[in-house]
């Protein structure tokens, strides 16, 4: 049970009001209502549920002793045997003097007569009890972490808006720090060891901040928290705590986010919070162990989560496009289109066009890109229909397909329901696999393409050179085209004019007998070099930028011309 | 007609009551209007009637609270007596303390109207 002052500063405390007398409840909500969050029971029973149910947040009980179900002092005893809820301090509302020794026998921090005194001489016995009842909590509660000897998180709180206090013009920094894979250590060389380093490191950061200008906490397991007054640089700490555990068996590196010179307007929690946000972000990094937070950053924090939060509508109201880039083949003397990319465009009713760079990502971390993919290739093979319906002629539309789509063992009915339903085939449907889905679990994204392919599915393995694929496992793999990374074309052209990277691609895709597509295609000259290398098609702004499907008619046209 | 000139005739201690509701009249005339009502006086005349004193000390304890509370004094004393006697679950003529609170309820009621 946590309750501090800390808690209210925003808002007003919680009382609950319970009397089975309906106007005895109003009076006294009447006079409390301004300065507290009143709660009403009209029995006993009632009472003892909403005081579990708020157990945290109440602040103080007025007990009326004489009600039906549960009479006041049985439900006070009943409180006061309850671990949980006999700190809640309880004021017994009674007429009869001898039910006041009663109730304070019990456990009641006060009472109150009635009929009931002046509504000033209530409030000020209500907030003498609850000011009493919250310092013995403050005293209670530990102050130290055990291991460390450094603050616990509750008085590191509490002491960092004090210091705010009475340092109203220092300026501050909020420092989140952790261990580089810290639970590593603890796997590797046991708990011991771990708890030793982590004392180290506490006994670093003392030498480090002095107490006269910082607060220092353990937070939890390997994270540390300090509010310190504004440094520049904090190179000195991660060095120094490296020192300090040169003698552990394995090297430790801290990781520290800073918020630099806090807005004191932010709560200290919210300070931390980007402070933590900033840490995170170098978690898997390995050359740089400090990032300090900035303004776009919480930014991107916010437009993040607004993306994810708005995925659900924006699914549903369609604002989700289907754009189509045309691939040509370019083995004859003129280009001839072959098939399309289908890529998604977010049209946002107030943000406008989102890029999918944006979105994506984001969809892939949270498992809503499977919903976005299948909705993608509907669309995709609606619009297939819909060409050969009113056009008679269509060419193959590629689709994305993400990695942890790979592993649902419905993807081949998921596909077969598409195209039977939308009146399309496997053959107008081509599948881009990314090649660094087949570097992880191989195996299993191995078996799962080769049933899409046996089922009639054209296998395009996208962004190769990417993946880092071992050159002897790509003989077995089972695509049906290579797509070069788009880093080869513009590493190719924009530097030292450098293609031999390109023909040994196009040389593997002619040993595996299947032909290579460079997308990021722009120029005149990319596009003479690669067919030069023998590239069989080509994909970019060079030829066209992906368009609407309307739009995409007129390649269709073109090409039936 | 429900006024403060018209509770003190009766002999309320409206000063005492309408601190209690902060001084808010409109208020204070709100609870008058509901404790007429209090299905706690007929459960105190049926409870004396079987001699049920258990019974009959709630409802006059509950009434006495609220009574008290809005200072509604001319009803407040008879029941606060009441309830002490009841308390003590004394068996006598309970006759003319329901007949005082009664008559004192129906002078108050008739402001109401």
């Amino acid at each position: 049970m946590k309750r501090s002052t800390d808690l209210y500063v925003d808002g007003k405390r919680n009382i609950l009001v319970a009397d089975d007398e309906m106007i005895n409840r109003e009076l006294l909500n009447n006079i409390l209502c301004d300065e507290y969050d009143v709660l009403m029971a009209e029995d006993g029973e009632m009472a003892y549920d909403v005081i579990k149910k708020n157990r945290n947040t109440l602040s103080l009980i007025l007990l009326d002793l004489m009600m039906p179900k549960l009479n006041g002092l049985d439900l006070l005893s009943r409180l006061k045997e309850d671990p949980d809820l006999k700190g809640i301090p309880v004021i017994v509302l009674t007429s009869d003097q001898a039910s006041e020794v009663e109730s304070l026998v019990r456990g009641a921090a006060d009472f109150i007569p009635k009929p009931y005194p002046q509504p000033d001489v209530i409030r000020a016995r209500i907030s003498r009890s609850i000011e009493l009842a919250e310092d013995r909590q403050i005293i209670s509660a530990t102050e130290r972490d055990e291991l460390t000897g450094l603050y616990s998180y509750d008085y590191f709180s509490r002491y960092a808006e004090q210091f705010d206090k009475y340092h109203p013009n220092s300026d501050m920094d909020a420092l989140c720090l952790d261990v580089n894979h810290f639970h590593i250590v603890n796997e590797r060389f046991g708990m011991a060891k771990g708890d030793e380093i982590l004392r180290k490191i506490a006994g670093c950061l003392l030498t480090v901040f002095s107490s006269s200008d910082s607060v220092i906490c353990r937070k939890n397991a390997d994270t540390f928290l300090v509010y310190c007054t504004h440094r520049d640089d904090y190179t000195l700490i991660t060095d120094k705590v490296s020192e300090v555990c040169c003698d552990m068996p394995t090297s430790v590196k801290l990781r520290i986010g800073v918020y630099s010179s806090c807005d004191k307007k932010l709560d200290v929690r919210a300070r931390f919070d980007r402070a933590k946000i900033t840490a995170d972000l170098i978690r898997n990094n390995y050359s740089v162990f400090i990032s300090t937070f900035d303004e776009t950053l919480m930014e991107n924090e916010l437009f993040a989560d607004q993306l994810v939060d708005e995925f659900p509508k924006a699914l549903a109201e369609k604002q989700f496009k289907v754009f189509f880039q045309p691939k040509f083949n370019i083995e004859g003397d003129k280009p001839v289109l072959s098939s399309a990319e289908a890529l998604v465009r977010w049209f946002h009713p107030t943000l406008g066009m989102i890029s999918p760079g944006k979105f994506i990502p984001l969809f892939e971390e949270d498992g809503l890109i499977s919903q976005l993919d299948e909705y993608i290739w509907r669309c995709a093979a609606e619009t297939i229909a819909d060409w050969k319906m009113r056009l008679g002629i269509s060419v193959p539309v590629s689709v994305n397909l993400s990695r942890a789509e790979m592993y649902d063992p419905a993807l081949v009915d998921t596909f077969e329901k598409i195209t039977s339903e939308t009146g399309t085939t496997a053959k107008d449907i081509y599948l881009e696999i990314t090649e660094s889905a087949y570097v992880r679990d191989g195996d299993q994204i191995v078996d799962r393409v080769k049933e899409l392919r046996d089922h009639g599915f054209f296998i395009e393995m996208d962004d190769f050179g990417s993946g880092y694929s071992s050159l002897n496992m790509i003989s077995e793999l089972p695509i049906d085209a290579l797509k070069l990374d788009m880093m080869f074309i513009r590493n190719a052209f924009d530097k030292q004019n450098d293609t031999r990277m390109i023909s040994i691609v196009i040389d593997i895709a002619d040993y595996l007998g299947v032909p290579v597509i460079a997308e990021g295609v722009e120029t005149e000259e990319q596009y003479l070099a690669l067919k030069k290398l023998g590239c069989t098609i080509i994909q970019g702004y060079y030829f066209s930028k992906p368009v609407p499907a309307e739009e995409f008619e007129k390649f269709l046209l073109e090409k039936d011309a | 007609m429900l006024t403060i000139d018209a509770l003190k005739q009766l002999g309320c201690n409206t000063d005492e009551g309408l601190s209690r509701c902060m001084g808010n009249e409109a208020f204070y005339f709100k609870l008058i209007g509901r404790v007429v009502d209090d299905k706690n006086f007929q459960a105190l005349e049926d409870a004396v009637a079987a001699k049920n004193f258990d019974a009959a000390f709630e409802a006059a304890h509950s009434l006495k609270g609220v009574l008290g509370n809005l200072a509604l004094t001319p009803i407040y004393e008879p029941v606060y007596e009441l309830t002490e006697l009841l308390r003590e679950k004394k068996d006598i003529d309970y006759s003319e303390y329901l007949k005082t609170i009664s008559e004192k309820r129906s002078e108050l009621a008739g402001l109401l109207v």
